[in-house]
């Protein structure tokens, strides 16, 4: 068995004379939990469905757990869950009656107990109506159709997006507990924290390129950071400008604010001359560097 | 297919009660006017002299509107394939396309299930539907001839126009799945559908009347509809036409499904190579 669990190689997209996807590239191992970043229209949803064969691509690659999703839909659909971005369903079918008719879709081979367990954990009553759902119960839903079968991939699109702060959490945990039981996650969200707090690697799109693949933790070192540094007493710090990486951002008679790409090593030796009273630095968030790659690239 | 199939007729429930108690209450009450009308022959045949032929096409051949198959046709089934067409128009652009549209194919088609199967077992649930609406008319109308004392037709005989009409109808039902296939839209495809069937209607009724609308008229379906005359015997050459081209419509509607990409919120849609605009520029 592969130990990718998806693979893209140049993956290609159009809709007309839009090119939703130009070549996506993406490597995504089992078992382990990766974000999906980028703006509306940046191509996540497109990818995550031409993974499903819902849409097809014009080219490129695709793998998902070793199977060619154009070729055998069915398997590599029986194998992942999947959460999209808007639920919808039939508005006169209750919750219980929406979940029995998609379990039966999959043979009705889940444990309904589990079921049951999944949306009493998320606090969902099976039985309103769906049209009388929230959009928040309707996410729900969503999330419970997508765990209830213990899936090998979990594909998310916005998993937690409009769910309160403690149901998000809940919902974070059920995803920790599928890959702790196995399962690869790939989610795609527009809560930069909750990527941060819960992928191991994320990609970044950019009008349908991925420009940028990456642990999480490795993105945040090597981004720009920024130091304050306060002094003892009034200073000329002439030496800093000459440090490789660093800039010299504002300054005035005891302190001085300073930007720093890459290591901090030759910063922090120079400063040993100097009556350094406090030392900060500030690390971006992953939004800031998300920011940075639409601004820049 | 088969959960495909009981989802489509479960969905289909309220139709086939509706359609079918209609369309049942409607035969039903008919046949009591049939003693009536034989009745009161002479003074309606004085009556309907005075209509103009134009008037009359679209009843059909009102002659022997007083054997029982004439006056079926021209009280109930001139009229079925565009009352039920409407039915099986709607019901047909929203076989695929409608859930297509709300976002819920998105949700199904990321299950197991393949193109095929989805495609066949909703067919299978409308082809059923269609029978079922027709099937309580039949049960309805098979009372009404009992209730009548100048009607003895017997039950398999009284088959034979709803087999008919099942025929027509069946036919422009897949043709409006075939349009929701081409069609940037289901309520375009819909549109569509039950403009040719209306036009359709029109054509093959003036047909009768002006001869160069009978070489039109021989494309189209409903020339090949018996309507109430199917009681004296079944045209099994346009039978099988009629469900051949029916048949011929699904299928080539379930390999442009086999291919589509499924949309969501109107992505993948095409356009008009043109920007229609009214007034504003």
């Amino acid at each position: 068995m592969s130990d990718t669990a998806i693979l893209t190689q140049a993956l290609t997209k159009n809709y007309g004379r839009v090119q939703a996807l130009r070549g996506v590239d993406l490597e995504v191992n089992q078992g382990e939990i990766f974000g999906f970043l980028g703006p509306n229209g940046a191509g996540k949803t497109t990818t995550i469905r031409c993974m499903l064969d819902l849409i097809r691509p014009n080219s490129g690659t695709l793998r998902l757990l070793g199977l060619n999703p154009q070729s055998d839909p069915v398997t590599v659909r029986a194998k992942v869950g999947y959460l999209p971005g808007e639920l919808a369903f039939e508005g006169n079918v209750t919750v219980e009656g929406t979940l029995r008719y998609l379990a039966s879709l999959r043979g009705n081979t889940m444990d309904w107990n589990f079921v049951r367990q999944l949306a009493e954990r998320l606090e969902l009553d099976l039985k309103p109506q769906f049209k009388n759902l929230s959009k928040g119960n309707k996410q729900k839903v969503g999330v419970v159709q997508a765990l209830m079968h213990r899936p090998e991939l979990l594909l998310l699109d916005e998993p937690t997006s409009g769910l309160d702060p403690l149901i998000q959490q809940e919902v974070l945990k059920l995803i920790r507990e599928a890959r702790t039981a196995g399962a690869t996650v790939f989610f795609s969200s527009h809560i930069l924290n909750e990527v941060e707090e819960m992928a191991e690697r994320v990609a970044i799109i950019r009008k349908g390129v991925v420009v940028e693949t990456a642990e999480v933790n490795s993105l945040m070192r090597r981004s720009v950071r920024r130091a304050h540094i306060h002094f003892e007493q009034a200073v000329e710090v002439n030496g800093l400008k000459n440090i490789q990486g660093v800039t010299i951002l504002s300054r005035a008679a005891t302190s001085i604010n300073l930007q720093i790409e890459g290591g901090m090593d030759a910063l922090i030796k120079s400063l040993a001359k100097y009556p350094v009273r406090d030392f900060e630095t500030e690390r971006p968030s992953l939004e800031e560097i998300f920011m940075a790659y639409y601004e820049e690239k | 297919m088969l959960t495909e199939f009981r989802n489509t007729l479960r969905r289909s429930r309220g139709a086939i009660i509706g359609w079918g108690l209609s369309l049942g209450a409607l035969g039903y009450f008919m046949m009591g006017f049939y003693d009536t009308l034989v009745e009161q022959r002479s003074s309606l045949e004085q009556l309907l002299a005075n209509y103009p032929p134009e008037f009359m096409a679209f009843f059909g051949s009102t002659e022997d509107m007083f054997s029982p198959a004439g006056y079926l046709s021209v009280e109930f089934f001139a009229l079925m394939p565009v009352v039920l067409g409407i039915f099986a128009v709607t019901a047909g652009s929203s076989l695929i396309t409608g859930d297509e549209e709300g976002g819920i194919l998105d949700l199904v088609m990321s299950y197991p299930v393949n193109r095929s199967s989805l495609f066949f077992g909703r067919l299978l649930g409308f082809a059923v539907t269609l029978a079922a609406i027709l099937g309580i008319t039949w049960l309805a109308f098979i009372g009404g001839v009992a209730a009548s004392e100048g009607m003895d037709i017997p039950p398999v005989e009284l088959m034979r126009p709803f087999i008919n009409l099942y025929a027509v109808i069946f036919l422009f039902g897949t043709a409006s799945v075939l349009l929701s296939m081409l069609m940037p839209s289901r309520s375009i495809a819909a549109m569509l559908a039950g403009m040719l069937m209306v036009a359709s209607y029109f054509i093959q009724s003036l047909s009768t009347i002006n001869d160069d609308l009978k070489r039109i008229a021989d494309f189209l379906p409903l020339k090949y509809y018996q309507s109430g005359y199917a009681l004296e015997g079944l045209n099994g050459d346009w039978l099988v036409g009629l469900f051949g081209f029916g048949l011929l419509f699904a299928v080539l509607a379930w390999a442009l499904f086999l291919r589509r990409d499924i949309r969501v919120s109107g992505e993948g849609n095409w356009r008009l190579p043109f920007r229609l605009s009214f007034g504003k520029k």
